[in-house]
């Protein structure tokens, strides 16, 4: 078994990590797609800068011997109804699209931003009351908001400006708010509290920094949307006087003559489309640059070269007794340029009633191997060696359908936070149901009986009312008896328990360990246990397998694995277990894409 | 039940309240009063302005005002128009049908696009197909409705002549005809709509099933399109339900600018000439009619909401 996840552990000096903007900008300038969008933009900035230099006409120059005319040669996108020159007119409609829109976008973010850091800095009363206020605000029309600020300001520039920066304000305060909300439980603001800086000082120097990323992608769709608004407001005529060349203006006019001059409603049309997709495309440019480090894209990889990359070794003898049995199995990530091997295991089977566990830290690759055993890789992870066999039954490479079979009978699984198990929008009674049906053919009243006899059966108190309770309603201890019963529900010869039991308090984690044991005697069922905690394995598993990064170090039974520990990472897990505080950190292999 | 419908409509009433003041105190903040709107700039003298005041009542107190005006608005009195002279109750209501028609079918027209497409691209996420979807819906995004209205005008009424340049008929008239006129408004009005609701059901959806009691559901054995129909859909629908929410008061602020664009005689035109005249009545009326309106459709959408989803409840 060749050693493929290397730890490397790069020299981290500050020369060598440029700061976050310069990454950001450095990934920014990698996706074409924004690059274009910038282009356009600066396109449109050039225009709105240099309006008097590149219009081949004044805008205002009215023309009575050539009125709505299409394109020609003199005047290249056509003229409007006073004979004046469209093309120019759009030259100078940039200026009021990026004044306005960059215009009223400063005015919401000064409104937006200081209201939502309050908001969710203070917390309590003020956010509750506050949010209320936004909540009544933003719900009202937003073209309402304008006719109203117009109606009282008069048209004009400003007005716009103000109307449009008031629609937004409340989007802005929102997220902010949202933001600073996540903000506030960090270290640093805590540790700016402690060495005494003023809330106003926190909130500005501290917490806003480090909400700029979202704000400029928020800001960025919001300048084009302000684009969009202030065409609609020249275009009903209560925008800009016409004497100001603006795109809605001219779409304005292009409508009352449209059976005349139809040309006219494309040049401004697509002069707003185009800024408007602009901005947008910068805006997700920028949040995909901002965010690849967390999100890295999930490619789907194609499951015949997944399956000629790994080598077909000869298969090994099944063994009869076995539930589960494992031979060689390579599981690797496709990433997308490179592939590693996350889990590299030899042998491994888990007998009829025997409860086999695998223990190892996180990121170890031991989900990524209950998740081979289920047939439930990630689609960017594939078994590229080795077999699988389940109740003899050679499942390494089986399609859906075959392991569809196999759920209805042979395999179930728990997981490990119970409340994310279960659907929260269903009752429990109908995910019972549901899965009972699945199994066998029984009415709706028979599976309901059933499932609450299933239910009494793993300890849930009172099942057949509380079968019409919600996710919600459950404690943690009970919201995992009842995905135990749902597991049960097709009697499985294997249960896989991915940490089944880590989420809970120490109490209920020993009562639901102690409800497995007596199911897998009641049952007969093999159990393989997913865990990272050396109490568990010692408390109810007769063997155990050791693995680290990836690759399994021992396999033994229990009482060995204690008395007599073989490898030294063994020995260290033990060691670190009597002495809690110790982590092994040093040792966690650099596999971050990991999905556990 | 009734106690989530309790809960949420106790919180409307300070929503109303507070929106009726907003909406109220524009008549003290428009410049030139209403008297000179009233007079004209010709017989605007300071005698005959204060005449028209005292019969307006704005000498008495503010909130007596305020508190008048409310109690006509909800015995549907909302004074007069300065301009017509008619009652501003009976010109909205004469127009309502029109703005209703257009939000309703607009509304239905971006909930099943945007549904369709969005369940498509959630449904093969990081696929070709999704990344199609996700190319479209921002280019949708990124169209003024007003431009696609005017282009759908222009291919469908003046190029190909498949509909009438009026198109306008109320349903009571001819429901049939009516539905043929709201054709290509709804289309215009409901298309940016759609790719904000296709974006949410993707990202809704692709979510519900990454999540685990997917897993835990397919690992017990429930077939996969149980799984995908039954569970996946329904908790996806929770954030698609609010989203759609969201889009009505969208839909009608853009219904304002789409009604001057396919001429169709609605409350958008009414307050446009108000806006212009500084008609306040029919401005002030206009508004509280379509916000209470959107407040009322977002209490049944937040009812909905709470009905869909257990956690949202009172406990």
């Amino acid at each position: 078994m060749s050693d493929t996840v290397t730890i490397r552990t790069r020299p981290r000096g500050p020369e060598q990590l440029p700061s976050p903007t310069a990454r950001t900008v450095k990934r920014l300038l990698r996706q074409p797609i924004t690059m274009i969008a910038v282009l356009w933009l600066l396109v449109v900035l050039v225009c709105a800068v240099t309006a008097p230099l590149l219009a081949p006409f004044d805008p205002n120059d009215n023309d009575f011997t050539a009125v709505l005319q299409g394109p020609s040669a003199e005047h290249l996108l056509g003229t409007d109804e006073n004979g004046r020159d469209v093309l120019s007119r759009i030259i100078f409609g940039a200026r009021i699209a990026l004044l306005v829109g960059v215009g009223s976008v400063i005015i919401a973010a000064l409104i937006g931003i200081p209201l939502g850091l309050l908001l969710g800095f203070r917390g309590g009363w003020y956010d509750r009351i506050g949010t209320r206020f936004i909540d009544i605000f933003d719900a009202l029309p937003g073209m309402l908001v304008a006719f109203a600020v117009i109606a009282i300001l008069g048209r004009g520039m400003l007005p716009i400006m103000l109307a449009i920066g008031l629609i937004f304000c409340m989007n802005i305060a929102r997220m902010t708010r949202a933001v600073t909300l996540a903000e506030r439980g960090k270290i640093y603001v805590d540790a700016g509290r402690v060495s005494g800086l003023r809330e106003v000082s926190l909130l500005f120097r501290q917490v806003l920094p480090n909400i700029t990323g979202p704000l400029i992608v928020q800001g960025a769709i919001l300048v084009g949307s302000a684009i969009t608004i202030e065409a609609a407001l020249s275009f009903l005529s209560i925008g800009l006087e016409s004497t100001t060349p603006s795109w809605g203006g001219l779409l304005g006019v292009a409508v009352t003559k449209m059976a005349v001059q139809p040309f006219m409603i494309f040049p401004p049309g697509i002069a707003i489309v185009l800024t408007v997709l602009a901005f947008n495309m910068l805006a997700d440019g920028v949040s995909q640059a901002l965010g690849s480090q967390r999100r890295r894209r999930l490619r789907r990889t194609d499951r015949a070269a997944a399956r000629a990359a790994g080598a077909v070794g000869a298969a090994a003898a099944p063994d009869a007794d076995a539930v589960l049995q494992v031979d060689d199995l390579t599981v690797t990530l496709f990433s997308e340029d490179k592939r590693v091997p996350l889990v590299t295991l030899d042998h491994l089977t888990v007998g009829r009633g025997e409860v086999v566990g695998v223990i190892g830290e996180s990121g170890s690759g031991k989900s990524t191997f209950a998740r081979a055993v289920l047939g439930l890789l990630a689609p960017n992870l594939h078994i590229t060696g080795g077999t699988i066999r389940i109740d003899g039954k050679d499942m390494t490479h089986a399609p859906p359908s075959q392991w569809r079979k196999l759920r209805g009978g042979t395999i179930a699984a728990v997981f490990q936070d119970p409340m994310a198990s279960l659907s929260p929008v269903h009752t429990v009674g109908a995910q019972l149901v549901d899965t009972l049906r699945a199994h066998r053919r029984l009415s709706r009243r028979a599976a309901r009986v059933e499932a609450a006899a299933l239910l009494e059966r793993v300890g849930v108190r009172g099942a057949a009312k509380r079968l019409d309770e919600y996710p919600h309603q459950f404690s943690g201890g009970m919201a995992q008896r009842v995905a135990i019963a749902i597991a049960l529900a097709s009697e499985p010869a294997l249960l896989v328990a991915d940490e089944a039991t880590s989420a809970l308090d120490v109490t209920t984690q020993a009562q639901v360990l102690d409800l497995l044991l007596d199911l897998r005697d009641e049952y007969g069922m093999g159990i393989l246990l997913i865990t990272h905690d050396m109490g568990v394995v010692a408390e109810v598993c007769d063997r155990a397998a050791v693995v680290y990064s990836g690759s399994l170090v021992e396999l033994t039974d229990v009482k060995s694995l204690f008395d007599a520990p073989q490898d030294p990472y063994t020995v260290e897990l033990l060691a670190a277990r009597e002495r809690r505080p110790r982590t092994i950190e040093a040792r966690v292999p650099a596999s971050e894409e990991v999905t556990s | 039940m009734l106690k989530l419908i309790a809960s949420r409509v106790t919180l409307v009433i300070p929503q109303l309240l507070i929106v009726s003041a907003l909406i109220f105190l524009m008549t003290y903040l428009i410049p030139g009063s209403a008297a000179s709107a009233i007079l004209g700039d010709a017989r605007s003298t300071p005698d005959e302005i204060a005449r028209i005041e005292r019969l307006l009542g704005l000498d008495k107190p503010i909130w007596q005002n305020f508190l008048s005006w409310i109690g006509g608005a909800l015995q549907g009195d909302l004074g007069t128009s300065y301009v017509s002279g008619r009652p501003v109750s009976d010109a909205l209501m004469e127009r309502l049908p029109a703005t209703l028609s257009l939000v309703g079918c607009g509304f239905v027209v971006a909930v099943v696009i945007g549904v369709t497409l969005g369940l498509i691209a959630g449904l093969r996420a990081g696929r070709p197909v999704d990344r199609t979807v996700t190319g479209v819906t921002s280019f949708l995004q990124a169209l003024p409705e007003f431009w696609v209205g005017l282009i759908l005008i222009l291919v469908f009424v003046l190029a190909l002549g498949w509909f009438p340049v009026l198109g306008y008929v109320p349903f009571a008239q001819d429901p049939a005809r009516w539905l043929y006129g709201m054709v290509l408004p709804s289309l215009a009005l409901g298309a940016g709509a759609s790719a904000l609701i296709a974006r949410q059901t993707r990202t809704a959806l692709s979510e519900a099933l990454a999540s685990r009691y997917v897993d835990t559901l397919t690992a017990a054995g429930l077939s996969p399109v149980r799984v995908v129909m039954k569970y996946a859909l329904k908790n996806a629908m929770v954030p698609v339900l609010a989203a759609a929410g969201l889009t009505i008061g969208i839909l009608f602020g853009t219904s304002l600018v789409m009604e001057r664009v396919f001429s169709i005689p609605g409350v958008g035109t009414l307050l446009l000439g108000s806006v212009l005249n500084k008609d306040i009545p029919v401005m002030q009326g206009g508004a509280i009619l379509l916000c209470v309106i959107v407040i009322i459709v977002n209490l049944v959408v937040d009812i909905l909401y709470g009905v869909l989803n257990p956690k949202a409840r009172p406990q």
